[in-house]
């Protein structure tokens, strides 16, 4: 029993800080918010190349073959850099198409998202933003030759620079997943502006949309459980980002409260502040142990596998959320700055917070299973 | 990272599992003498003194074996051993700065329950400023005369011997007069009173002294080096309870469930309204995350590492947590979770005194974590100067010193 990292994911771990630490500075990312396409394409190919986008896809397919671990890691380092991006949506899609796909379908997409040449995202809510599978709304209607999708999904993440979404919806059979060409017949996207410029999110409008017939992803009226377990995964991968975040902001309050002084000395060697900075670490540890339990839950395969996410996403979503508004109080006015870095970690933090599931969703998928 | 059980572990666990099913008390322990003797047979299966080396009368083993003992044991709600503070606390003092003779002479006695420890460190006056201590211990040679008052003594009226911090020098900085004695408690100038606690038990008491005697021999360590040696961390014992705490948690939480299912409010089970689900969850959730910062803290501890300061995010974090988690639990049963002789779904909830009680004296008892071995303000002050590296605070009584 080891919660340590192994030596390759401390490993992994330290070039991730490294690589991000040069070409994920905060101005960086503040170019990127200001960029219409809001992502770095060259960053995505140099994560391809670092093994970063195949990380825990087969090896056949151009990947590495580790776990959700390792991933956490990952993308607990990308949140810590509020790096912009469609990482976790495409890894999420990665994993349903190699879990799920076909031949054609894993040949299709896993080597090009691995080589960091295709983005993938999963659009998964509709309007009235229910977060589990079964509230599906959208419907898709068979035709000679394969389908038609209707339906209006929101907040889907990346879609504007997806090649290919991963779109649920009701068929005769039950609730269906399909492949979806964004360019598609009748698919439009309108991108919506939300507070963290890191994050971008698109309405998917389908009327009519054909797709192939190929273009059904696992078995037809079976994707419940798939979507079930990718939103676990997300829900992970999002609390990962958001303990990156948080801790970037106790960081940054901790560092402040040594140097800014008031009244004559530090303001860390004030109880008001140093307290405050003990709670925060509090919750930033607890959020680590949340983080990773519940992503080695998954890799292992632990009997509570489906409840660890639930659990990671609901305490974290609430700890990120209060380490980050509490590092702009520690640093006062200056925290409430456009100049000033915090907010790019705070807004992160935020935006994360709502995503796969926000902590009241999660919280009442623990009580099903704790209190059923 | 791999948080899978080894096959030593499991078997040790099966183990002890097997053990306990044939030997816990089938009837509830009443008399001193009762828990001595299931302390004694506890003792002997090994299971205290556990991290304690080998020559002193321990049994060597590790963080991890200790901790599946303490877990199976609030799995079947097995009496607690007895002598804990001298168990986890006193003795590894005495291990640590100790002479040879002190190790013979206690040691052994400590760990089979033979002798009953107490600590004498706080004062009415000198709480989380306990080295303002005003205790006077006055050297004659071959020993000390001891006159003053402690308070909130937990076992004094059972304590046979006790560890205390009395001043040995009023001149010097209040920091560097203060001597470690060990106090045979059976003495004349020895006066334990027992003191009623909010929840309307007596579990620890004030002790007074007047001209009571310590031998010199029971002097740990040097004299005015008392400040240095209650400081010292010490790697005993820590993060033993960490997997059996929470097991006590989830004990309670399924009967908080249960009686959630059983009681009525606007004409529907308590458990069907989405006010109680959100607490429920939220209990629920953070009960989990202590569960993975526990089985963290032990893993650190199997490899060796020594939390030091760290130990304080660990006491702040599940202390706090239990006050919530009381907190929501009467909120969820309303004036139920205030009977102090409850219907039987409501009773014999683990407290966080490890005495059954009810979810009223729970609630009572989460009260009391936040404030002893160093109240919550002064784990956070701990935890921004030595974990964060804030600071420290500029202070009148070290401007003085």
């Amino acid at each position: 029993m080891n919660f340590a990292f192994s030596s390759d994911q401390q490993l992994l771990k330290n070039s991730a800080r490294a690589f991000l630490d040069e070409h994920m500075t905060p101005a960086t990312v503040r170019l990127l918010w200001d960029d219409p396409r809001g992502e770095s394409e060259t960053l995505w190919k140099e994560m391809g190349e670092l093994g970063w986008l195949g990380l825990s896809l087969p090896e056949a397919h151009g990947g590495s073959g580790l776990g959700m671990v390792e991933t956490a890691i990952l993308l607990e380092e990308m949140g810590r850099a509020a790096v912009p991006g469609p990482y976790l949506p495409t890894v999420l899609a990665a994993r349903a198409i190699e879990e799920s796909g076909t031949d054609g379908q894993r040949k299709r997409w896993l080597s090009a998202i691995a080589t960091g040449d295709a983005r993938a995202t999963l659009a998964f809510l509709d309007a009235d933003l229910d977060w589990r599978p079964e509230a599906t709304q959208a419907r898709a209607e068979k035709r000679a030759t394969g389908w038609t999708l209707s339906g209006t999904k929101r907040f889907v993440p990346w879609a504007h620079v997806a090649d290919v979404l991963l779109v649920p919806a009701r068929t005769p059979d039950g609730l269906t997943l399909f492949l979806v060409d964004p360019g598609a017949a009748g698919l439009t996207l309108e991108p919506a502006q939300v507070m963290d410029g890191a994050t971008r999110l698109v309405t998917v409008t389908l009327e009519g949309t054909p797709v192939a017939g190929d273009a059904v992803l696992g078995a037809p009226g079976q994707a419940g459980p798939l979507l079930a377990s990718l939103l676990r995964r997300g829900a992970v991968g999002a609390a990962a980002e958001m303990l990156g975040a948080a801790r970037r902001c106790l960081d940054m309050a901790v560092g402040y409260a040594k140097v800014r002084e008031q009244f004559g000395q530090p303001i860390g060697s004030f109880q008001a502040i140093r307290h405050k900075c003990a709670e925060m670490l509090l919750e930033v540890e607890n959020s680590h142990s949340a983080v990773y339990y519940a992503a080695w839950a998954l890799d292992a395969k632990a009997e509570d596998a489906e409840l660890a996410p639930s659990v990671a996403k609901a305490y974290v979503g609430d700890a990120a959320r209060r380490v980050c508004g509490e590092a702009i109080q520690v640093h006062g006015g200056i925290g409430f700055t456009w100049e000033y870095d915090l907010h790019l970690y705070f807004k992160r933090a935020k935006a994360l917070e709502a995503m796969y599931g926000d902590a009241d969703h999660h919280r009442e998928l623990i009580v099903r299973r704790v209190a059923a | 990272m791999d948080l899978t059980p080894t096959p030593e572990d499991l078997a040790f666990r099966s183990q002890v599992r097997r053990w306990l099913g044939a030997n816990v008390p089938a009837h509830e322990l009443k008399t001193l003498d009762e828990r001595k003797a299931w302390h004694r047979k506890l003792y002997e299966a090994g299971y205290v003194g556990m991290l304690w080396p080998r020559e002193l009368g321990g049994w060597g083993a590790s963080p991890m074996q200790q901790a599946i003992v303490q877990d199976e044991m609030a799995r079947v709600d097995a009496p607690p051993a007895i002598n804990g503070l001298g168990i986890g606390f006193i003795g590894p003092t005495i291990i640590v700065h100790g002479t040879d003779w002190q190790k013979q002479r206690y040691l052994k006695k400590m760990l089979t329950a033979e002798e009953i420890w107490c600590q004498l460190y706080s004062e009415p006056n000198a709480g989380s400023d306990l080295a303002s201590l005003k205790t006077r211990a006055e050297d004659q040679g071959d020993h000390f005369v001891v006159n003053g008052q402690k308070i909130w003594t937990s076992s004094g009226p059972i304590a046979d011997w006790g560890i205390l911090l009395a001043r040995t020098d009023p001149k010097a900085p209040k920091h560097k007069g203060i001597s470690c004695l060990l106090l045979n408690m059976r003495q004349p100038g020895v006066e334990v009173r027992p003191l009623r606690q909010i929840t309307g038990s007596s579990l620890f008491s004030e002790v007074f002294m007047t001209n009571a005697r310590a031998d010199r021999r029971d002097l740990i360590g040097r004299l005015n080096q008392g400040w240095e040696i209650a400081q010292t961390t010490l790697g005993f014992e820590r993060g033993s309870n960490s997997l059996g705490r929470v097991t006590r948690y989830a004990i309670a939480f399924n009967q908080l469930v249960r009686a959630a299912k059983e009681l009525r409010r606007d004409g529907r089970p308590l458990i069907e309204d989405p006010r109680v689900r959100a607490k429920l969850g939220k209990i629920y959730a953070e009960l989990e995350v202590q569960r993975y910062a526990g089985l963290r803290v032990l893993s650190a501890l199997n490899r060796g590492e020594s939390p030091g300061a760290a130990s304080s995010i660990t006491k702040l974090s599940y202390t706090e947590f239990e006050k919530r988690y009381y907190e929501l639990a009467l909120e969820i049963l309303g004036p139920w979770g205030q009977l102090v002789t409850a219907r039987e779904e409501f009773e014999e909830i683990d407290t966080s005194s490890g005495e059954p009680g009810t979810w009223a004296t729970a609630f009572l008892w989460s009260r009391a974590g936040t404030i002893y071995s160093g109240s919550s303000e002064i784990q956070k002050n701990i935890i921004g100067e030595r974990v964060l590296g804030l600071p420290k605070e500029v202070r009148a009584d070290r401007l003085k010193a």
